[in-house]
């Protein structure tokens, strides 16, 4: 019960950072925690799965996260870009894309995109894990994630190189 | 010389190669340029949430407090349904303690209601106390059994002191066949005793019943074919002595045991 509880703890700093990601707002996203927390202390003894806690709670949190972007959609919620507040980000800085402009790509992402390529690049999840977490074949992962990848590219002023589209 | 394809490059890039296939890709020069971007991508990607993770942990995410409520809850919760139980359960305390009284009489109750009604009516009669004559037994019993559906033995009750009067037939509106019997004794004083006779059929309701209605005794029997219910004046114990002999001549299967219980 202790151990199940530390090891949940262990977990909330990179649950954090995949629920800010996804939502670009802090409140929102350690609401989106907290849920995700409650639902895993309710549910750990009958469907806690074996094996590590960490794919299970991303996909409590991704789940949580859909539900609460359809029923936003039902009750007509404004999800404007505008009304979403920027994460607090250093300057742009030679070298690198300004990361400002990258936070306002993502999030023109499609969501099952978005989901992919979060879980790949930021939490570093191999392939099966995101794939399993996400529900969808391994193949389906990364055709996500490469058009993630290329529509991020094209956004940022780096245009993806013709030949990644002709492939062989 | 061949390109890596999209799905090399980023297998690569997340490490989901082995070492030969690193190789191959590492050989490939545009393919390290595209990996390289990526790199750039992913390590921007980083650059702008890691910051999140690291920020220090706000109270309402600590799990161990997080238990802590879900169990205080989870308690009230079973509290509150044990006081749900707790006044369900005084509601049907009360219920039971303030339920009308009497209850519904059920069917054996009114056919002893009516037996004795039957009785008080005819044997205030003289002339036209029965229908039939007890000196035509024989074609009373054959037609009142064929009235009632059931075999209708008349009792005789001469060893006891009570001579046969006769019968006749009645409605019972509560019975499904619709008719009962009734069968009339007088004894050396004048008086009279009857017994009212029914198919059992439907009839739910104990084997014995004893009971005091007015200035007259009442008592219920019934077996699987057919209930009786001797009324009269006489006292508890006459009617169960009598009881004794007329029940064996209804019930033409005799018990090994003594049929009735103790009343």
């Amino acid at each position: 019960m202790v151990d199940f509880l530390d090891e949940l703890e262990a977990c909330v700093p990179a649950l954090r950072r995949y629920a800010r990601a996804l939502t670009r707002n802090i409140d929102h996203a350690d609401d989106l925690v907290q849920d995700c927390l409650e639902r895993a202390i309710s549910r750990r003894g009958l469907f806690r799965p074996r094996g590590p806690l960490r794919p299970w709670l991303f996909a409590i949190l991704t789940n949580l996260h859909r539900n609460d972007r359809r029923s936003a959609r039902r009750q007509g919620a404004p999800l404007s870009l505008d009304a979403v507040p920027d994460p607090a980000v250093p300057p742009p800085q030679p070298g690198h894309m300004a990361l400002a402009e990258l936070a306002r790509a993502i999030e023109t992402l499609p969501l099952d995109q978005k989901e992919a390529l979060l879980l790949v690049t930021l939490e570093g999840l191999a392939y099966a894990e995101a794939a399993a977490i996400l529900d969808i074949p391994l193949g389906t992962l990364m055709s996500r994630l490469g058009r993630a990848r290329a529509a991020l590219r094209g956004l940022t002023g780096a245009p993806a190189e013709p030949h990644l589209r002709t492939v062989k | 010389m061949s390109m890596a394809d999209r799905d090399t490059i980023m297998a690569y890039l997340d490490g989901e190669l082995d070492a030969e296939a690193r190789r191959a890709v590492e050989a490939d020069n545009a393919a390290m340029a595209e990996i390289a971007a990526l790199q750039r991508q992913a390590d921007a990607i980083r650059a702008l949430y890691d910051p999140a993770g690291a920020e220090p942990l706000p109270a309402r995410l600590s799990p161990h407090r997080l238990a802590l409520l879900h169990n205080r809850r989870h308690r009230q919760g079973l509290l509150r349904v044990a006081m749900v139980v707790a006044v369900l359960g005084i509601g049907v305390a009360a219920g039971w303690l303030l339920r009308p009284l009497p209850a519904p009489a059920s069917l054996y109750e009114h056919l002893i209601a009516d037996a004795v009604s039957a009785h008080t009516i005819y044997t205030a009669e003289n002339r036209h106390a029965v229908e039939v004559p007890g000196s035509e037994g024989e074609h009373l019993s054959a037609w009142l059994s064929s009235k009632l559906a059931t075999e209708l033995p008349l009792p005789d009750l001469s060893k006891e002191g009570f001579a046969f009067l006769g019968g006749r037939l009645l409605p019972a509106p509560a019975l499904s066949g619709g008719r009962a019997a009734q069968l009339m004794y007088e004894d050396a004083r004048g008086e009279r005793l009857t017994l009212y006779l029914t198919p059992a059929a439907g009839v739910d309701g104990p084997e014995f019943e004893l009971v005091r209605l007015g200035g007259d005794n009442a008592l219920y029997w019934a077996d699987a074919r057919i209930t009786c219910t001797i009324v009269g004046p006489q006292p508890a114990e006459r009617l169960q002595a009598l009881a004794g002999a007329i029940f064996p001549q209804l019930s033409p299967v005799p018990a090994s045991a003594p049929a009735y219980r103790e009343l």
